[in-house]
C-alpha cells in the first residue's frame, strides 16, 4: 500500500487543540511532582484529618463491613436500574424531604418529586443541564465567583448562555449587585425562563453565605422573575456540623405559603463530602414539580425523559457507593454515628479556622460566623498564589481558595508564616 | 395558575427489556424462564460473582491504604494500562510505540458516549454506520449527541448467516470518511460474528474508503473463554490501520468480569504511526485534555470501586489466572446450553434448521423466531424473550433447557400448522 501523508488523515484528529487543564485537579498533578519536603496541598476539597490523612468515616467503614459480610447484599453485582438503586432512592428521599426538609414531605406524598441517582453532584448538574436545555431553558445564572466547573458543565450540556451574577465584593456578600443583575438580565429579554445556580451552604470558593434575611430577598426576586432554581447542595452538614440545619435553603425554597415554582425546583445533592465517598460518585438529582391537576402525568413524563438522558450517557449508575450510603442511611445506629462523624469534621474545620485567626490578623478570619465550610477565600491575587507555590510549595487554587482541611498541627505554622509574608508584599 | 413548561414534556415509551422484567415479576405461573436478561446466570439461574472478583475484593479490603479519595479525571492508571494490554495484547506494537490514549469510562455505554461526544466536537459532519440489527442503545447514544446514523446490512434472515455482500457494498457506497461501529466479538443481538477471512475483507474495504473504525468490545473473553481469540478483529484492525488512521475502542468489563453494575470500562484511541513532522506526544496530550474536559463536565471523575477491583484482577498474576478460568467457566456453560437447546430441538423434530444456535457466540442467540412466536412463548409457556427473537442463552440451565425446547417446538409447530 502506498504510504500516505499520515498526519493529515483524518484531519479531525490532528487539528485538535489542547484544552486548558482543569483549574483545580491540574494543580494536584503539579503538586505530586514537587520535591520540596514541606509541600502542602491546599487545593482539592477533600477532608483530611489532623494527621493529614484521608480517612474513611467510621459510619462508612462499618457499613462497608456489613456489606462485606452480608451474602445477600453482596452476591448480586447486576446492573442497577437506569434511575439507580430503589432502596437508595427511598432512603435519600426520606433523608432529604422528610428529615432535612419537612417542607418537602407534601411534595413527596403527592408524588411530585422525580428522582435519579447520579454520579455525585457533577453528575446531577450534568443531567439537570441536559434536561433543562432540552425542554425549558438554555440560559443560566452562576455566581461570580463560583466552582470553576459550573460553567463547564452547563456549557457542555446544551446551555448557550452563561450569565454571572455579582456575589462577592471587598470581602463581603454583594446582595444588591446580585439582585440588580437578575433584574436587569430579566428585563432585557423575553422567551423561555432563565435558571440560576444557588449554593445551598458553604459557598465554593468564598465560604460566604447569605443570611436568612438575605436569602428571603433573593428567593423572592427569583420567584418574581420566574427563574428556575437549581440548588447545588454539596456541603450539607459541613457548615454547622448539623446535617438537617444546613438544609435551610431547601426548606426556605419549599415554603409553599410563599413560593410555587411553576417550572420546578432542581436539587443537585452529593454525598462526596458529607459521607466522604468522593471517588465512589454518590449523589442525586431530584426535581420538585409544581402542584397541578396532572401532577402524576408530569412526573411520569419527566421520569421517562431523565431515564433517556441517563441511558444515552452511561446506562446506569455505579452500585458500590450507593450500597454503602444506603446502609448508612437505613441502619439507625450507623445513621446516628454518621451525624457524629459529620459533626467531628465540622468541628475540626472550625478549630483550624480558629488557629489561623490566632496567627493571622485577617479581617476575614476575625468573625468566625462569616466563613462557612471547607474553604477560606484568602483574597490573595494570582501573583501571591504563584509566590506561595513557587517559593513555599504551598498550593492554593488560582483564585485564592484555600482548602482548610489540608492544614493540621504539623503544618499550620509553616503555612500561616508563608501566608503572612505574601500578604504583606 | 400560571403556565408550566412541564406540560410540554412528552412521555417516552419504557425500555422494552425493562418491560419484560416487569411482566415476569407479575407472572404467577410456577415455571418461568427469563431469556431477556443481558447478564450471566449460573446453572441454578442465579447471578454469579466471579471467584477472581471475590478474591480481589478481599485484597482491597485488607489494604490499609484503601480509601474513597477521588480518582484522577482520566481514571485509575493501573486500570487503563492493564485494560489496554488485555485488549491489544501484551506485546502489541501500538503500545510499544506509545500510540495509545486510554481513559476510564462508565463501562461500554460511557465509552461510546465519550466517542460520540468526541466525534460531535471534532468531526460532527460524519455519518455513523451501525449494523442492522444492533444493540438497541447504539442509535440513541449517537443520535442524542446530534450525530446522524445509518445502517449497514449484517444479518441475513433467510440463511441466518452474515450478509457479507450487503455489508461490503454498504462500506463501498458510504460517504468517504464515515464512522463504522463494529462489534469486536459476540455481536449483539445476533451472536453472529464474521470469520477471520471476512474480517479481513471488511477492514480492507473500510481502509479503501478512508472510513473511521470504532470497535465496541463488550464481550472479550466471555464469548470463547479466550481473551486473545475474542480480540482477533480488534488486533487485525490495529495491524491493518497502523499506517492509516486512528482507531477508537470502547471496552467494557461488565460481562467478562461480571461487575455489571460497577460501570468499569475504558475508552481507547489508538493513533496511526506518524511521520517525523508530527509529535505524537503533542497529539496525545491534546486528545487527553479534550477527553478530560468531557469527563469533567459530566461526572468530574469516574467511580473508584469497580475500577480498583478490575485493576487488582488485571495486575495480580494469580488473580489474572483465576479470572481466565472464570471466563472459561462462563463461556463453556453457555456453549453447552447452546448445544443442549439445539439437540433438544432436533430430537423433537422441530421444523427448521437450528444449527445457527450453536454457530453463534456470546450471551445471545438470534433464534429466528417471529414476533408472534415470541408472544406465544410468553403467553402459553412463560418463556420471555425480546420481540426480535433474541434469546439470552445465559438464562438457560440444565433445569429448564428441555422445557424451553419443548415450548419452542410447540409454538413453531403451532404457526407452521396454521399455515397449512
Amino acid at each position: 500500500m502506498i504510504r500516505r501523508q499520515i498526519h493529515k488523515i483524518p484531519g479531525c484528529i490532528h487539528g485538535i487543540p489542547r484544552a486548558p487543564p482543569d483549574k483545580i485537579l491540574g494543580l494536584t498533578e503539579q503538586f505530586n511532582k514537587d520535591k520540596n519536603p514541606k509541600k502542602t496541598n491546599l487545593t482539592v476539597g477533600i477532608y483530611k484529618d489532623n494527621w493529614g490523612q484521608v480517612t474513611t468515616f467510621q459510619s462508612v467503614a462499618r457499613a462497608q463491613m456489613i456489606l462485606d459480610q452480608s451474602i445477600e447484599l453482596n452476591t448480586d453485582l447486576s446492573y442497577l436500574p437506569i434511575k439507580g438503586c430503589p432502596d437508595f432512592q427511598l432512603n435519600v428521599l426520606k433523608f432529604l424531604y422528610r428529615e432535612s426538609c419537612p417542607e418537602g414531605a407534601e411534595s413527596l406524598d403527592q408524588g411530585r418529586i422525580s428522582f435519579v441517582q447520579t454520579l455525585s453532584g457533577t453528575g446531577a448538574l450534568a443531567v439537570t443541564s441536559k434536561f433543562l436545555s432540552l425542554f425549558m431553558s438554555r440560559s443560566v445564572w452562576i455566581p461570580k465567583p463560583s466552582w470553576p466547573n459550573h460553567a463547564n458543565v452547563f456549557q457542555n450540556n446544551g446551555f448557550d448562555d452563561i450569565l454571572y451574577y455579582s456575589y462577592y465584593k471587598n470581602g463581603t456578600l454583594d446582595v444588591d449587585g446580585w439582585l440588580d443583575d437578575l433584574e436587569r438580565g430579566a428585563k432585557s429579554r423575553d422567551g423561555p425562563p432563565q435558571c440560576i445556580v444557588l449554593h445551598a451552604c458553604c459557598h465554593n470558593p468564598t465560604g460566604i453565605d447569605p443570611s436568612r434575611e438575605q436569602w428571603r430577598r433573593i428567593l423572592d426576586k427569583i420567584h418574581e422573575l420566574n427563574i428556575i432554581p437549581i440548588i447545588d447542595m454539596a456541603y450539607q452538614g459541613l457548615d454547622t456540623g448539623d446535617l438537617y440545619k444546613d438544609a435551610y435553603l431547601l426548606r426556605m425554597s419549599l415554603d409553599k405559603k410563599r413560593y410555587n415554582w411553576n417550572n420546578g425546583l432542581f436539587l443537585c445533592q452529593s454525598f462526596a463530602k458529607n459521607m466522604g465517598l468522593y471517588g465512589e460518585r454518590v449523589g442525586s438529582l431530584s426535581v420538585v414539580t409544581p402542584v397541578r391537576h396532572n401532577s402524576k402525568e408530569i412526573k411520569r413524563n419527566v421520569d421517562s425523559q431523565l431515564k433517556k438522558i441517563v441511558r444515552g450517557m452511561y446506562s446506569s449508575p455505579p452500585g458500590y457507593g450507593s450500597r454503602v450510603a444506603n446502609v448508612v442511611l437505613s441502619t439507625p445506629h450507623l445513621r446516628d454515628l454518621w451525624h457524629k462523624d459529620v459533626k467531628n469534621v465540622a468541628n475540626r474545620l472550625h478549630s483550624v479556622k480558629a488557629k489561623m485567626a490566632e496567627r493571622l490578623e485577617w479581617d476575614s478570619l476575625k468573625d468566625q460566623s462569616r466563613q462557612h465550610g471547607m474553604f477560606l477565600y484568602t483574597g490573595l491575587d494570582m501573583r501571591s498564589v504563584e509566590t506561595l507555590r513557587e517559593k513555599y510549595s504551598i498550593y492554593l487554587v488560582q483564585d485564592g481558595r484555600l482548602s482548610l482541611s489540608g492544614l493540621n498541627d504539623s503544618n499550620v505554622d509553616y503555612v500561616c508564616d508563608a501566608l503572612q509574608s505574601v500578604h504583606r508584599e | 395558575m400560571s403556565r408550566t413548561l412541564f406540560n410540554d414534556i412528552d412521555l417516552l415509551p419504557p425500555d422494552s427489556l425493562f418491560n419484560i422484567k416487569q411482566r415476569l415479576s407479575q407472572d404467577s405461573r410456577p415455571v418461568k424462564v427469563d431469556l431477556g436478561i443481558g447478564a450471566y446466570r449460573d446453572d441454578n439461574g442465579k447471578p454469579w460473582v466471579l471467584p477472581s472478583v471475590r478474591e480481589a475484593e478481599k485484597v482491597i479490603q485488607k489494604d490499609p491504604s484503601y480509601n474513597h479519595e477521588y480518582l484522577g479525571i482520566g481514571g485509575l492508571t493501573s486500570l487503563t494500562q492493564g485494560a489496554a494490554k488485555v485488549l491489544l495484547g501484551d506485546d502489541n506494537k501500538a503500545l510499544k510505540e506509545k500510540r495509545v490514549v486510554s481513559v476510564q469510562s462508565l463501562s461500554g455505554t460511557g465509552a461510546l458516549h465519550m466517542a460520540a461526544r468526541f466525534f460531535t466536537k471534532f468531526c460532527g459532519d460524519k455519518l455513523v454506520y451501525l449494523s442492522d440489527p444492533t444493540w438497541a442503545n447504539h442509535n440513541a447514544i449517537f443520535e442524542t449527541m446530534g450525530l446522524k446514523t445509518a445502517t449497514y446490512p449484517y444479518w441475513d434472515p433467510a440463511t441466518k448467516s452474515l450478509n457479507l455482500k450487503g455489508y461490503l457494498s454498504a462500506i463501498e457506497s458510504a460517504p468517504k470518511g464515515s464512522i463504522f461501529v463494529l462489534h469486536a466479538c459476540a455481536h449483539n443481538p445476533t451472536g453472529l460474528d464474521p470469520n477471520q477471512e471476512q474480517w479481513a475483507s471488511i477492514l480492507d474495504a473500510i481502509i479503501k474508503k478512508d472510513h473511521i473504525v470504532l470497535f465496541d468490545s463488550a464481550y472479550q473473553g466471555f464469548a470463547s473463554g479466550d481473551l486473545d481469540r475474542d480480540a482477533f478483529a480488534v488486533r487485525l484492525g490495529l495491524e491493518k490501520l497502523a499506517e492509516v488512521s486512528p482507531i477508537f475502542i470502547c471496552q467494557s468489563f461488565a460481562k467478562n468480569v461480571g461487575m455489571y453494575g460497577e460501570r468499569a470500562g475504558c475508552f481507547h484511541i489508538v493513533l496511526p504511526r506518524q511521520d517525523q513532522s508530527v509529535s505524537i506526544e503533542n497529539v496525545k496530550d491534546a486528545i487527553n485534555s479534550q477527553l478530560a474536559k468531557i469527563t469533567r463536565s459530566e461526572l468530574s471523575n469516574p467511580p473508584a470501586y469497580g475500577a480498583k477491583i478490575v485493576s487488582t484482577v488485571l495486575n495480580d498474576e494469580q488473580l489474572t489466572e483465576q479470572w481466565h478460568k472464570d471466563m472459561v467457566t462462563m463461556s463453556s456453560r453457555i456453549i453447552k446450553m447452546r448445544h443442549q437447546l439445539r439437540d433438544n430441538l432436533v430430537k423433537l423434530h422441530t421444523p427448521g434448521n437450528w444449527d445457527h444456535i450453536v454457530g453463534q457466540t456470546g450471551m445471545f442467540s438470534y433464534t429466528g423466531l417471529s414476533p408472534e412466536m415470541v408472544k406465544r412463548l410468553e403467553k402459553e409457556h412463560a418463556v420471555y424473550l425480546v420481540g426480535s427473537g433474541r434469546a439470552s442463552i445465559a438464562g438457560l440451565n440444565s433445569g429448564n433447557v428441555e422445557y424451553v425446547a419443548k415450548a419452542i417446538n410447540e409454538v413453531v409447530n403451532h404457526f407452521s400448522n396454521s399455515k397449512l
